[in-house]
């Protein structure tokens, strides 16, 4: 029976981003969210779990005030949750994250597979899962949309640009999985009233083996500019008049 | 330490990354290699698109997947130490370039859109979008090799200049990967690339029943586009294949023209836009943010403008 791990982020929830003068971001009232991505993985792993028995765990990297994502990510399905967190530990760029995961989950838990979300919702580097899958030594089947277990192998459909490839891997292994696998539950008031009674197992930053430092550099984040026209007409016959005559004269139409 | 590095799975890729890779490597006083993958009878020509250095990986048997290049990749990079290496930005292409910079316990700027050399001509300054593309980060690596990847389309592909020469080196076999390929299928329904539409018409959620996608189509005839889909068209409802969905974890199209009907215009499907040369929208909230990211857009119900449209555009053929 498996052992499952699944790797989930708390996010800056962009429909909340507002763009200050000059391009620059205004994060003042931002709010929080899952990672969308890491919505599905959990749910995938659930369904796993329900599939073929074993376990389940969560983990997660970030800043103390966490918490309220690792309450999130439990009423969806794992029996505890393992919050890797220090106050430095907010804009990790991937490679951190994935060492930092990969510290921990190579000293203290025993796993079968784990799953990751194919990216996040805030930087969609998409190289989390494929990074910690190296540093443990694991295969790594990423962009996955089908997944099941047979004799002891992962066998998995990724999602390719040409089609669908099947594959195959012994376990352990690391799965990536896109947002088409499954749709995921909403927790009920019963799921969240018990998320909060499951095990949350804090590390610290001085438990970690070592400090991982960042490779990036950050030089700046802008507003992505969208200069467009914003010419609005109305729908009725002159409003589609004007519409399909600014058309033809782009030179779009003809 | 030195050399700009490219890699690609495929041919048309791999000479895009040749154009900016030549790009840089002049500017740095260095070599450019482009790795190969197994077709020997390219090498040449490659050479003539600006490569000084093919590294030839062998073929590989039926059931390996790219990934089984990891180790030769890392080693000969351990080895050669250059100073940039650049991925094309395909899945597989993503996985094992992250794969590889962990190896190299190095930097990845992913689906980089912007390469430049700073003012020192040394640093690579890299731009992304992030937070579903609503905001673009520029970040530089502190550690080598500077590695990106880099989406399929983002720079025009080399220019051919006959007479170049250049070295081959072959890597070594690489150990059989534990993943293996049990089968590949290719899609259902070729549908033509939408990536390479010159004009997209794309379905939303304000679509209201399956059938109801039948004036889409007629939209896209009227236009001469073909028809794309939001992620809801696509996933939940199964309307039409993934294949056609635009925006993140989706494709990104560079058409002339883009209309979106009853398109919502969520960031994450806007990213996959944003490079249309003329966007336009239809849609009966005229605080939809999709009129924000439009150059011409219709305020109104769809079912009554699509029609209406349509009437408009036959008469002026």
């Amino acid at each position: 029976m498996p052992r499952i791990v699944v790797c989930f982020k708390w996010v800056i929830d962009e429909a909340y981003i507002r763009t200050g003068a000059s391009q620059e971001l205004d994060l003042e009232n931002v709010d929080y969210k899952l990672s969308d991505y890491d919505r599905n993985a959990i749910e995938e792993a659930v369904r796993l779990k329900e599939e073929y028995g074993g376990s389940l765990v969560g983990i997660t990297v970030g800043v103390p005030e966490a918490t309220k994502g690792i309450k999130d990510a439990l009423s969806r399905g794992p029996e505890k949750a393992y919050f890797i967190n220090d106050a430095s530990f907010d804009n990790l760029e991937p490679s951190q994250t994935a060492t930092i995961l990969a510290d921990v989950v190579s000293s203290q838990i025993e796993y079968d597979l784990i799953i990751c979300g194919e990216g996040s919702s805030d930087l969609y580097a998409q190289q989390v899962g494929p990074r910690l899958a190296e540093k443990l030594g694991i295969p790594c089947i990423s962009y996955v949309q089908k997944l099941g277990i047979e004799n002891g192998e992962i066998i998995a459909e990724r999602k390719m640009e040409e089609g669908v490839e099947v594959v195959a891997a012994p376990m352990p292994a690391l799965v990536t999985v896109v947002p088409d696998i499954n749709s995921p539950r909403v927790p009920g008031l019963k799921d969240t009233l018990m998320a909060s009674k499951k095990p949350v197992i804090s590390i610290t930053k001085d438990q970690l083996s070592q400090t991982y430092e960042p490779c990036l550099q950050t030089a700046g984040i802008l507003a992505a500019s969208m200069e467009r026209n914003c010419v609005k007409f109305g729908g009725e016959l002159e409003g589609i008049a004007g519409f399909v005559e600014s058309l033809l004269k782009e030179g779009v139409i003809s | 330490m030195a050399g700009v590095w490219v890699l690609a799975e495929n041919h048309r890729q791999t000479l895009e990354l040749l154009n900016i890779g030549r790009v840089l490597a002049s500017k740095l006083g260095t070599r450019l290699a482009a790795f190969l993958l197994h077709d020997r009878e390219m090498a040449q020509e490659y050479i003539e698109y600006g490569a000084d250095d093919i590294l030839l990986l062998p073929s590989l048997p039926e059931d390996q997947s790219l990934d089984a290049y990891i180790p030769v990749i890392a080693e000969e990079a351990q080895k050669q130490e250059p100073d940039i290496f650049l991925v094309a930005a395909t899945l597989r292409g993503k996985e094992i370039a992250a794969r590889i910079a962990s190896r190299l316990n190095t930097g990845l700027c992913s689906e980089c859109i912007s390469l430049t050399l700073d003012e020192s001509g040394k640093n690579l300054e890299m731009e992304r979008l992030m937070f579903g593309g609503a905001a673009a980060q520029k970040v530089t690596c502190r550690t080598r090799p500077q590695m990106a990847t880099v989406p399929p389309r983002t720079f025009e592909p080399a220019v051919k200049q006959s007479g170049r020469e250049g070295q081959i080196k072959e890597l070594p076999v690489p150990p059989a990967s534990a993943l293996r390929v049990l089968e590949k299928k290719a899609r259902a329904h070729e549908a033509s690339d939408i990536r390479e539409a010159r004009v997209v018409v794309c379905a939303g959620r304000g679509i209201e029943k399956q059938e109801d996608m039948a004036l889409v189509r007629e939209l896209a005839e009227a236009v001469g586009g073909e028809i794309a889909c939001t992620r809801p068209i696509s996933e939940e409802l199964h309307w039409l294949p993934e294949n056609l969905c635009i925006g993140l974890s989706g494709i990104n199209v560079k058409p002339d023209l883009y209309i979106g009907v009853g398109v919502s215009g969520q960031i994450q499907h806007v990213t996959g836009i944003r490079d249309a040369k003329v966007i336009c929208a239809i849609n009966n909230d005229e605080n939809a943010p999709i009129f924000e990211a439009a150059d011409y857009g219709i305020v109104g119900d769809l079912y009554e403008v699509v029609p209406k449209l349509i009437k408009e555009l036959k008469g002026e053929k």
